[in-house]
């Protein structure tokens, strides 16, 4: 798997979240490969091809990555900061996930370069339509950084 | 005087000259020796007649100069006399002035010494201010240090209900999707295995689940109120209801006449004001949907430098009994079987209308529908 074409990267702490989304993209018809990680730290050590991911075709980047903010170990905002401080990662469109429009860290995100940012319905049927209309934008749409 | 000494001289000139001839006359025709005798006689006569008469008029040189003398010195005494006349009346004067002045100065020391007592009696207020103004000073850093505290209070108890809230909306509604997902799930990927009394449950799980979505978007919403300031702007009401009743429409059908008169404008948060007149209607029309023909009216008045809006509808109503928890968060006059609701609207529509200083209130009666009042002050636009 670690040299196949990764398109979403999901970092995801909620396994039942997790598995909603993959669901809904199944549902959508958005078959393209994704890959889920469970914390920050893992998700910047795929990026980065470090610890676990040593030896992994760093160029063999994400079309985009869905990103939730509370996460254990390394937050949402953290992994986003390194993401866009790197040459390498900080093209890739990041859409941040969350539980609600509460947080107080909206306007961080954004100005620490989010793409877009999503509240999590918790209607299944708002769920699997915002995630495949994500899906269908930042991997059909969108042309990304060559 | 002076014409009694001329005369005196001019008679003895004559007396001179008249002797003399005589004596002339006499001594021709007289003996020589009786002649001689008589000669001798008369002019020791006439002499002493001449001495005398020389006398007299020494004398009367010297009486007119005593005269003129006497007359200076009457002179003298008559202006010296004026003189002390006039200094007696100057004296008189001063002395007059002199009581003016002793009663003057009588009377200013009589008002120095008022003036006096009423220094020692604004020096007892002073120092009795004094004392005043201390004991406010401790008081107020005793109240300054308590505000102080207070306002400590209310910012931690503030930072603990935003993050109450957050906790509220991401912890609860984490779970709440995933009951609801799966539940979906279920109901969609195992629908072959399910008979229909499975189906019903899975139903009344993500009822159940969704009416719980909607309250904590309640709740939060009310919390958010707390918080949020206030930005005031002119409030065109019509396009507002307007605007609200387009918004509904789209989201549920009802078959409620809604009769709108034209309303006054007013000076509020716009948003805020959106969302009192979505609560109101969305409660007219929920409570009056039972009815054979639902009327909703919406009307506006002045009253007591305040403008006042009223909801009103002919539904369900409530007993006047329990008009008190009407506002309160989740109070509730009608079971959830009857009217679905979460007991939050009302009462975000008084914080709301709190927030802009008006009031809210309500009157109705069991079956014959219900109106639904608040007031904003009126704002007086300053001139300029």
């Amino acid at each position: 798997m670690e040299n196949t074409s990764v398109e979403i990267l999901l970092i995801e702490d909620n396994m039942n979240d997790a598995e909603l989304a993959i669901r809904a993209f199944r549902k959508g018809n958005i078959n393209n490969n994704l890959i889920h990680l469970k914390d920050g730290a893992q998700a910047l050590e795929f990026l980065f091809g470090t610890g676990k991911f040593e030896g992994r075709d760093i160029k063999n980047k994400p079309k985009v990555i869905l990103l939730d903010l509370k996460m254990p170990k390394m937050d949402g905002l953290e992994v986003l900061t390194r993401i866009k401080a790197n040459e390498l990662t900080k093209a890739i469109p990041v859409v941040v996930l969350t539980s609600s429009k509460e947080h107080p860290d909206i306007d961080r995100a954004y100005s620490l370069g989010a793409n877009s940012y999503i509240v999590k319905p918790v209607e299944l049927d708002e769920f699997t339509k915002v995630v495949t209309d994500l899906g269908f934008y930042w991997l059909l749409k969108n042309h990304p950084p060559v | 005087m002076e014409n009694k000494v001329d005369r005196d001289s001019i008679s003895y000139n004559r007396v001179k000259t008249m002797t003399a001839l005589e004596l002339s006359e006499e001594a021709l025709e007289a003996k020589d020796e009786e002649k001689n005798e008589m000669a001798v006689k008369l002019a020791k006569a006439v002499k002493e007649l001449s001495f005398q008469i020389e006398e007299k008029g020494k004398r009367a040189d010297e009486l007119i100069i005593a005269n003129k003398e006497l007359a200076f010195q009457s002179e003298q005494k008559d202006k010296r006399a004026a003189e002390l006349a006039f200094q007696n009346e100057q004296k008189d004067k001063r002395a007059a002035e002199l009581i003016i002045a002793n009663k003057e100065l009588a009377f200013q020391n009589e008002e120095k010494e008022k003036r006096a007592a009423e220094l020692v009696i604004a020096n007892k207020e002073l120092t009795f201010q004094k004392g005043e103004k201390k004991k406010r000073a401790v008081e107020l850093i005793d109240s300054n240090k308590e505000v102080d505290e207070l306002e400590k209070r209310v910012k931690e108890r503030t930072e603990d209900l935003e993050s109450f809230s957050y906790s509220v909306s991401h912890d609860l509604r984490t779970p709440l999707r995933a009951i609801n997902g799966y539940a979906q799930m279920l109901g969609e990927d195992y629908d072959t295995v399910l008979d229909a009394e499975g189906k019903r449950w899975l139903g009344e799980v993500r009822n159940n689940a969704r009416k719980m979505g909607v309250l904590i978007d309640d709740l939060l919403t009310f919390s958010r109120l707390g918080r949020k300031g206030i930005t005031k702007s002119n409030v065109d009401m019509n396009k507002l209801v307007e605007t609200v009743l387009a918004e509904i429409n789209q989201g549920n059908t009802h078959s409620a006449e809604i009769k709108c008169s034209n309303l006054f404008p007013a000076i509020a948060d716009y948003n805020l004001l959106q969302q009192v007149i979505t609560n109101l209607l969305s409660n007219a029309i929920k409570y009056s949907s039972k009815k054979e023909k639902p009327l909703i009216e919406i009307k506006s008045e002045r009253k007591n430098k305040a403008l006042i809006y009223s909801v009103s509808d002919n539904g369900a109503g409530f007993d006047m009994e329990y008009v008190n928890k009407l506002f309160g968060v989740f109070q509730r006059l009608h079971s959830n079987e009857e009217f679905s609701g979460t007991g939050v609207g009302l009462a975000i529509v008084q914080r709301i209308i709190h927030k802009h200083d008006g009031k809210v209130w309500a009157q109705g009666k069991e079956g014959q529908g219900a109106t639904f009042f608040f007031s904003l002050p009126e704002i007086v636009k300053t001139e300029y």
